[in-house]
């Protein structure tokens, strides 16, 4: 099997200008402006294969965008090597995009004042798609992610989940081998994006098509990406499985009581005072919380001490979520 | 070829929108008409008071404005590009474009084409009709393939040092106001160039040769032969001027950075 994309030793750096302070500065600026080199991704390299989805995470400013852009050939790398498609994207820019889908959630592709359909009849002329070709694949994806009622109204007058759905239709008109998606799923509702997860998984399993995706919301790379590339000021600091990330940053479990009775925290010590048990109030809602080690005999033994003493209301057996884990990876670092 | 195809798809693309809002097409092509009518009447108020410009006639003036308005009317019908800035620059406009299998200027081109804008060229033609029969202008059988030629040569020459300033931004970060500035030295370029001093003449013709949208090609019609070795070059200058514009545009979008995300 191919890569779809190979990256090695990518650098792109920004010339960051910043201006003095006062009246007197400003004149200063006039002449000689201060500026510092940013790099915005530093020394990155990856692969990825085809027909993989890949994940790509990272706080605002960590570079996800600076990324995407290079791979698609907006942005030129300052230096290191870009092969996307077996194709250096910014050299052979015009062959290049023809391979690739882009969607950027928060910048329209397609015309505000046409009708979609019109938008897409013009899109396919610009990517030479000819009729069959056209008919068999858009018929099915206008289908499954239900546009067929706003082929016929102009882009300004839809929502925001039916331009998106648009969209998505959209990059896929010459049906590209590769998809990059940026933040599709920003400021849609849940309906819209579990359909639009759907439609990708779908399009993925029918077509075999890669799909690089940036989000903040975790949920979506959960449910679509086995893989996760996880940035953070310009450098990636994991690169592997959802699984192990969890795996391996998983802190433990959290258990959840409520109690019948009036409990203090000094009890629930006092009671498990023989096991390594971390024990937490939620003072609004009178919830108890015991964070444990990731072991099911620890945990029984833990409830069991409870139960046995206290009438318990309800328990909850919580993993530690994906959103935490990598809050945590961000607060203390990969180390 | 492709584009070609392209690019009849996007005029087509453009009528059926434009066809959806009337009112607003008719307001501006009144407005058009209207600016080229205030234009006219500025000429003939001053040839109210003189009868000669430098060695020009009231009627030869009139024929090089009517001229100037064709390459002039399909300039401003194709580029659009004087907020290109704001609009590609800052808003990130361009990353779409980016990402797109056309050359980047030919589908800024097609995206801000303002078709009516040629109506400009009906009135240029009629200005010149007017003023030729007055001048008793003869009409030989190479006259409109030289007129096409010098058109298409004008409209180059616009679109060159414009598209130039709009590379600017690839360049710069703050926004600048050349742009209008541009819009005001190009009007020179329709009066006839020896009645300005010698460095201005210099500056129309080498540096922003404005004059050669104006003033040089409808010498040749006007039978002025002094001036047609430049008449001959307007096609010249135009390919030479917007290739330089094209290599630059090039090279600017590498060093495109794009709008924060």
């Amino acid at each position: 099997m191919t890569d779809a994309i190979t990256v090695r030793n990518l650098k792109k750096e920004f010339k960051a200008y910043s201006s003095r302070s006062g009246l007197k500065g400003a004149f200063r600026d006039l002449l000689t402006r201060n500026y510092k080199i940013v790099p915005a991704v530093n020394n990155i390299s990856f692969q990825v294969k085809q027909g993989e989805m890949v994940g790509y995470i990272g706080e605002n400013g960590a570079g996800k965008s600076t990324t995407i852009k290079m791979l698609t050939g907006i942005l030129t790398p300052t230096s290191g090597e870009v092969i996307v498609n077996g194709m250096n994207p910014h050299k052979d820019r015009e062959k290049f995009v023809r391979t690739i889908g882009v969607v950027f959630g928060q910048r329209s592709q397609l015309w505000w004042d046409i009708a979609v359909q019109e938008s897409f009849r013009l899109l396919k002329k610009v990517y030479k798609v000819t009729d069959e070709q056209y008919d068999s694949h858009m018929s099915h994806v206008i289908k499954t992610l239900d546009i067929e009622p706003l082929l016929d109204k102009p882009v300004r007058k839809l929502s925001l989940g039916q331009r998106m759905r648009c969209e998505l239709a959209a990059a896929l008109i010459h049906n590209p081998p590769l998809l990059f998606l940026d933040e599709p799923t920003i400021g849609l509702d849940v309906l819209v994006k579990l359909k639009i997860r759907e439609f990708l998984k779908e399009i993925n399993d029918k077509y075999n098509t890669t799909i690089l995706l940036t989000t903040h919301d975790l949920s979506d790379i959960e449910a679509l990406c086995e893989r996760v590339v996880m940035l953070d000021e310009g450098k990636i600091i994991y690169d592997g499985a959802l699984k192990s990330l969890k795996e391996k940053w998983g802190e433990g479990k959290e258990i959840e009581f409520q109690f019948l009775e009036d409990v203090t925290l000094n009890d629930l010590n006092r009671i498990t005072a023989s096991s390594e048990v971390k024990w937490e109030k939620d003072e609004k809602k009178a919830i108890f919380t015991a964070f444990a080690e990731d072991n099911d005999e620890l945990i029984s033994l833990l409830i069991a001490k409870v139960v046995a003493d206290l009438k318990v209301k309800d328990i909850d057996i919580k993993e530690t979520s994906t959103e935490e884990i990598i809050r945590n990876i961000y607060d203390r670092g990969i180390s | 070829m492709f584009y070609i195809a392209i690019f009849f798809q996007y005029v087509a693309q453009y009528m059926k929108t434009r066809m959806q809002y009337r009112a607003d097409l008719f307001v501006e092509i009144f407005s058009d008409l209207l600016f080229q009518a205030v234009n006219l009447i500025f000429i003939l108020v001053v040839f109210g008071h003189t009868n000669l410009l430098g060695g020009w006639t009231r009627d030869e003036i009139i024929f090089i404005y009517g001229f100037f308005l064709v390459p002039y009317a399909l300039f401003s019908s194709f580029f659009n590009i004087w907020n290109f800035n704001e609009r590609y620059i800052v808003k990130g406009e361009l990353d779409r474009i980016l990402t797109r299998p056309i050359h980047s200027l030919f589908q800024i081109v097609l995206e801000r084409m303002e078709l009516e804008s040629l109506f400009g060229a009906v009135t240029g033609i009629a200005v010149m009709i007017y003023a030729g029969n007055n001048l008793g202008l003869g009409f030989s059988w190479t006259d409109p393939f030289l007129f096409f030629l010098f058109v298409i040569g004008g409209m180059l020459v616009y679109g060159g040092i414009f598209v130039l300033i709009a590379c600017i931004s690839f360049w710069a970060d703050a926004r600048t106001s050349i742009m209008p500035m541009m819009y005001n030295i190009g009007n020179y370029g329709r009066y006839p160039v020896d009645i300005y001093n010698s460095v201005i003449r210099f500056v129309l013709t080498w540096v922003l040769p404005f004059a050669f949208v104006g003033v040089y090609p409808a010498s040749y019609f006007l039978g002025k032969e002094e001036w047609f070795l430049y008449s001959f070059l307007t096609p010249v200058i135009g390919i030479v001027f917007f290739s330089i514009s094209i290599v630059t545009w090039n090279s600017g979008v590498k060093r495109y950075r794009g709008a924060g995300n």
